[in-house]
């Protein structure tokens, strides 16, 4: 193999790809990235077992031909030449060495042959459609916070994928759930993922994801099937197992006879709720929320340091009402709403509590209150 | 094979097998009938771990021609006078330890009345009884007891080696020693070391004598006296303090009437009295003994009678654990002696033959002090105590290392921990007392304290709860469950709400919200076996502790940071004032004390 690319055209691709390697491995061949060298094009590959993605980079091929490399150190050298060169990548005979230059560096790497390298993509991916980069971001950056990270429930450790039929429309939903607050955004169904099986997007493929939306008017393309998702964002291919596990019934834990309507401006709700927290000295303590009739009083005790409250002018009519909740969990959905009021339909200090942008539309927060 | 009468001395090896099961039983079988008896004296000699030989001498009571006729037949006893098994107050009551035992060995029985002018003896081989026959011997009972077990071979091959047997044997005779302290002990014989316990007086002080006598003498100078009551139930005995643990339960002595008694619910309610100042892997050393009308408790649920039950086991639980927590409670700071006096020890060797160079011993107090490093020692420290060592501290920002511009308020010197002096190594507090002197883990006294904060906190405002929107549904096996559901007021106090998911599993509605991100299955798990260990979710309150415990290690003064007088001083009286604070949460002593004594002794000046 004899390849030669540009310095910044190889780092892009590689800081896409590398980051799918885990540091430390077991089996040797996970820690390189796979490089083929073809067609006017560069090939790179990485894989966890779980992801891979796959990124080809246009370069000038000598000779045509594959091998593995360390994908950390290869990173770092490239990272460290100097911007603006060319780098060229040979494989020195068969010695499983490879020889990369740039100007005056040249860097001797021991290659493993790339024929062990493991092979994700071979799978039928029944259904594909297409969305806005900026849609799929919307879906993922407004549910990813709710991912449990609890390794039990391991069927929620991801995102929930599925389309469903809202008032004769088709949508698309994402959902996601840690047991304690739920997420729920649906856009529109584009063309073709109606009927797609409801699939699990595990925490890691929902993060590589994120991080690979760079251009939100780009189109991605997504493929399913019931094991494997892949997304397509150009030239940069992420596939991913899917999370193997039934995702609960989550409509069941949407309520939807609360009847008691609070509209609050979120700015100042988060930042009073951040301010009478500040009292609290365990983690994740608990802020009473206390309404009555366009009054929302918020406090916070603490038996050996004090007390806090703090009063807000809010839209309320309903009977007065006491209930708790973890100020993390407030803010935490407070800062996914787009619009400047929330939202919030209460029923009972013990039951479950709807969250949602003024309009109602997109995205819904389920949160469970606390008992203090 | 038609249906038949076993022969009776075949019966009676049945029998032997429930109640002669070692020789260690049979040599408690033959003690506790001489404690029965009144005797003042025992003493026991062993050959071969018992096997050989077993011999019980005893100043008691003594038996006359007619009693020993009866005594070694089957269900015959001089106990329990007027029939009542519910009122039982000897050791034995059963009349099955004698026939059982010579049942399977040779036994020779000499004894004498102390009305008696003349003594008797009576003896059997394997079940076979020979005539009594006079004899000669002083007021009191003999009884030897030869080749144990030669008629069972079986029983014989599955005896351990003699050295085990001995210790084992040994091991009865500490548990009996323990309640009877008035008794003299001597116990002698081969492939051991012989132990030999003289009386002690009676009351608490003879109690821990005898006590110090067993577990060593490190027990007196670290044993707490316990003394409670509650209706009608009295507690007595020493408790270890909790910084003199161990690494095994087998110091730990339980007494139900007098009786030694290995039983599951007064060793959970130990661990649960304890559970606040040992790690979970450490046991403390105690000897309890509970005193309670003989009708309240049942002694006969075991053949060899370790084990008794209570007609009301919550309350001798709630006792304990009251009277225990009490008592450590009170005795506030009291740290373990032991660093102090083994300080004193490794010191005084190290000076031992070498030149008296105070400045070459480093400050080390015991061995299990060396997880925390210290930082690097300031240069002019490296010189010691010494005079001129204290002239290098004026030139150091003097509020840092000098705890008093001023001479200190000499009433602090009364205090239990004294006046702070200096730190030393930015981590450890130098305090002055009356008569000693006392030397601080900054980190650790500082972490207790936060802690117990912090618990209060938690009593105060209650456990917060997080309602889960998705119940998590937990699978145990149904008696589990019984369990799980009896105790679901106890476990919602402490957050964790459950609600019956069938006859196999049960579902979790609410958590404690300092747990909510953790396994709750697991959890659940662990509750329901604490629950069927010991009948308290101890698991679950230990796991709030833990992340107590953890909080505390953050939010605490570390090592390395300097501390002001007043800092220093302010944290001693807080120690003080905090019951609990001699320890830290693992069982690590927060102070060491010296004694003024023990410094003059390092330097030969007694």
């Amino acid at each position: 193999m004899k390849v030669t690319l540009e310095r910044g055209a190889l780092l892009k691709s590689l800081s896409h790809v590398h980051r799918v390697v885990e540091r430390r491995n077991t089996i040797p061949i996970l820690s390189n990235v796979l490089l083929q060298a073809k067609d006017g094009a560069l090939l790179l590959r990485a894989t966890d077992l779980d992801l891979e993605i796959t990124e080809s980079v246009a370069a000038d091929v000598g000779q045509a031909g594959a091998t593995t490399l360390p994908a950390h150190t290869l990173y770092d050298i490239v990272r460290k030449l100097p911007e603006g060169g060319q780098v060229s990548l040979e494989t020195a005979g068969d010695s499983g060495q490879l020889l990369l230059r740039s100007g005056r560096s040249r860097f001797n790497l021991q290659s493993l042959p790339e024929s062990d390298f493991p092979d994700l993509t071979a799978a039928d991916l029944t259904h594909r459609f297409s969305l806005p980069a900026a849609d799929l971001k919307k879906l993922i950056d407004k549910t990813q916070f709710a991912i449990s990270t609890e390794e039990t429930r391991y069927y929620l450790n991801g995102i929930f994928m599925h389309t469903t039929e809202v008032d004769g429309h088709m949508m698309l939903r994402a959902v996601a759930t840690d047991g304690h607050r739920l997420a729920r955004v649906e856009l529109p169904a584009p063309a073709g993922a109606a009927g797609m099986p409801g699939v699990i997007v595990p925490r890691k493929a929902v993060a590589e994801v994120q991080k690979l939306i760079e251009d939100l008017s780009a189109e991605v393309v997504v493929e399913m099937s019931t094991t494997k998702a892949r997304f397509t964002f150009g030239p940069v291919v992420l596939t991913s197992k899917l999370i193997d596990g039934t995702f609960p019934d989550y409509t069941r834990v949407i309520p939807v006879g609360n009847d008691k309507r609070l509209t609050v401006d979120c700015a100042p709700f988060a930042a009073a709720v951040d301010r009478v927290s500040t009292i609290s000295s365990e983690r994740g303590r608990a802020v009473k929320l206390a309404l009555s009739e366009g009054k929302l009083t918020l406090s916070v005790t603490n038996p050996d340091s004090g007390s806090a409250t703090e009063e807000l002018e809010v839209d309320y009519d309903a009977a007065p009402i006491d209930i708790g909740f973890n100020a993390r969990y407030l803010l935490d959905i407070t800062s996914q709403l787009d619009s400047d009021t929330a939202l919030f339909k209460l029923a009972d200090p013990g039951s479950p509590t709807v969250i949602q942008d003024r309009d109602g539309a997109a995205a819904l927060y389920v949160l469970m209150p606390m008992r203090v | 094979m038609p249906v038949r009468r076993l022969d009776p001395i075949l019966v009676d090896r049945i029998a032997a097998g429930e109640v002669v099961e070692r020789p260690a039983s049979a040599v408690k079988e033959l003690v506790e009938n001489a404690l029965d008896a009144g005797a003042r004296r025992v003493e026991i000699v062993i050959e071969q771990g018992g096997r050989k030989l077993i011999r019980v001498v005893d100043d008691g009571a003594g038996m006359s021609a007619a009693d020993l006729e009866l005594a070694v037949e089957r269900h015959a006893t001089s106990k329990i006078p007027d029939g009542d098994l519910s009122n039982i107050a000897t050791l034995g009551f059963r009349g099955e330890a004698l026939p059982s035992i010579a049942s399977v060995a040779h036994v020779e029985i000499h004894s004498r009345h102390a009305e008696s002018s003349h003594g008797s003896m009576i003896r059997v081989e394997d079940g076979r009884k020979r005539p009594v026959a006079p004899a000669a011997h002083s007021a009191g009972t003999r009884i030897e007891v030869r080749d144990l077990f030669a008629a069972t071979p079986a029983r014989l091959k599955f005896l351990k080696t003699d050295r085990t047997e001995a210790q084992a044997v040994a091991d009865i005779i500490k548990r009996l020693a323990m309640a009877h302290p008035q008794v003299r002990f001597a116990l002698t014989g081969d492939n051991l070391s012989g132990l030999e316990f003289s009386a002690c007086p009676q009351g608490p002080e003879g109690l821990l004598t005898r006590i110090s006598q067993v577990l060593g003498a490190e027990f007196r100078d670290n044993a707490l006296e316990v003394n409670a009551e509650r209706e009608g139930v009295r507690l007595t005995g020493f408790a270890g303090l909790p910084t003199y643990h161990r690494a095994n339960a087998q110091a730990q002595y339980f007494y139900v009437n007098g009786r030694p008694v290995r039983d599951k619910l007064l060793h959970g309610a130990l661990r649960a009295a304890y559970m606040d100042y040992l790690p979970s892997d450490r046991h403390p050393a105690l000897a309890l003994f509970v005193q309670c009308d003989p009708r309240i408790v049942d002694v006969n649920v075991h053949p060899a009678k370790a084990e008794v039950r209570f007609r009301d086991p919550g309350l001798i639980r709630g006792l304990i654990i009251g009277a225990l927590k009490q008592t450590l409670g009170e005795a506030m700071h009291r740290a373990t002696t032991t660093g102090g006096s083994r300080t004193i020890d490794t010191l005084a060797r190290r000076n031992f033959g070498s030149a008296p160079q105070f400045g070459a011993a480093p400050i080390r107090p015991a061995a299990n002090w060396d997880w925390r490093s210290s930082p690097a020692a300031p240069a002019p420290f490296n010189a010691g105590l010494a005079e001129a060592a204290q002239a290098a501290f004026s030139h150091m920002p003097a509020a840092d290392t000098r705890a008093h511009e001023s001479a200190p308020a000499p009433d602090l010197l009364d205090r239990p921990l004294g006046a702070a002096r200096a730190q030393v190594h930015d981590t450890y507090i130098l305090a002055q007392t009356r008569d000693g002197i006392v030397l601080v883990d900054q980190h650790a006294a500082h972490e207790r304290l936060v802690y117990e904060r912090l618990k209060r906190e938690r009593e105060a405002s209650g456990v917060a709860r997080q309602l889960l929107l998705i119940p998590i549904v937990v699978d145990l096996d149904s008696s589990e469950v019984d369990r799980v559901m009896d105790n679901r007021e106890a476990l919602a106090d402490l957050g964790l709400v459950v609600e019956s998911f069938g006859p196999g599993a049960v579902a979790v509605s609410e958590v404690p919200a300092l747990l909510k991100s953790g396994d709750i299955a697991r959890l659940v798990r662990d509750v329901a076996d604490t629950l069927a260990e010991n009948g308290s979710a101890t698991s679950l309150e230990r796991r709030l502790d833990h992340v107590l415990a953890t909080m505390a290690c953050h939010h605490s003064v570390r090592a390395g940071r300097r501390l002001t007088g007043e800092e220093m001083n302010a944290l001693l009286r807080e120690m003080e004032a905090t019951p609990g604070s001699g320890q830290c949460n693992h069982g690590r002593p927060t102070y060491v004390e010296l004694k003024l004594s023990d410094v003059e002794r390092l330097f030969g000046r007694k």
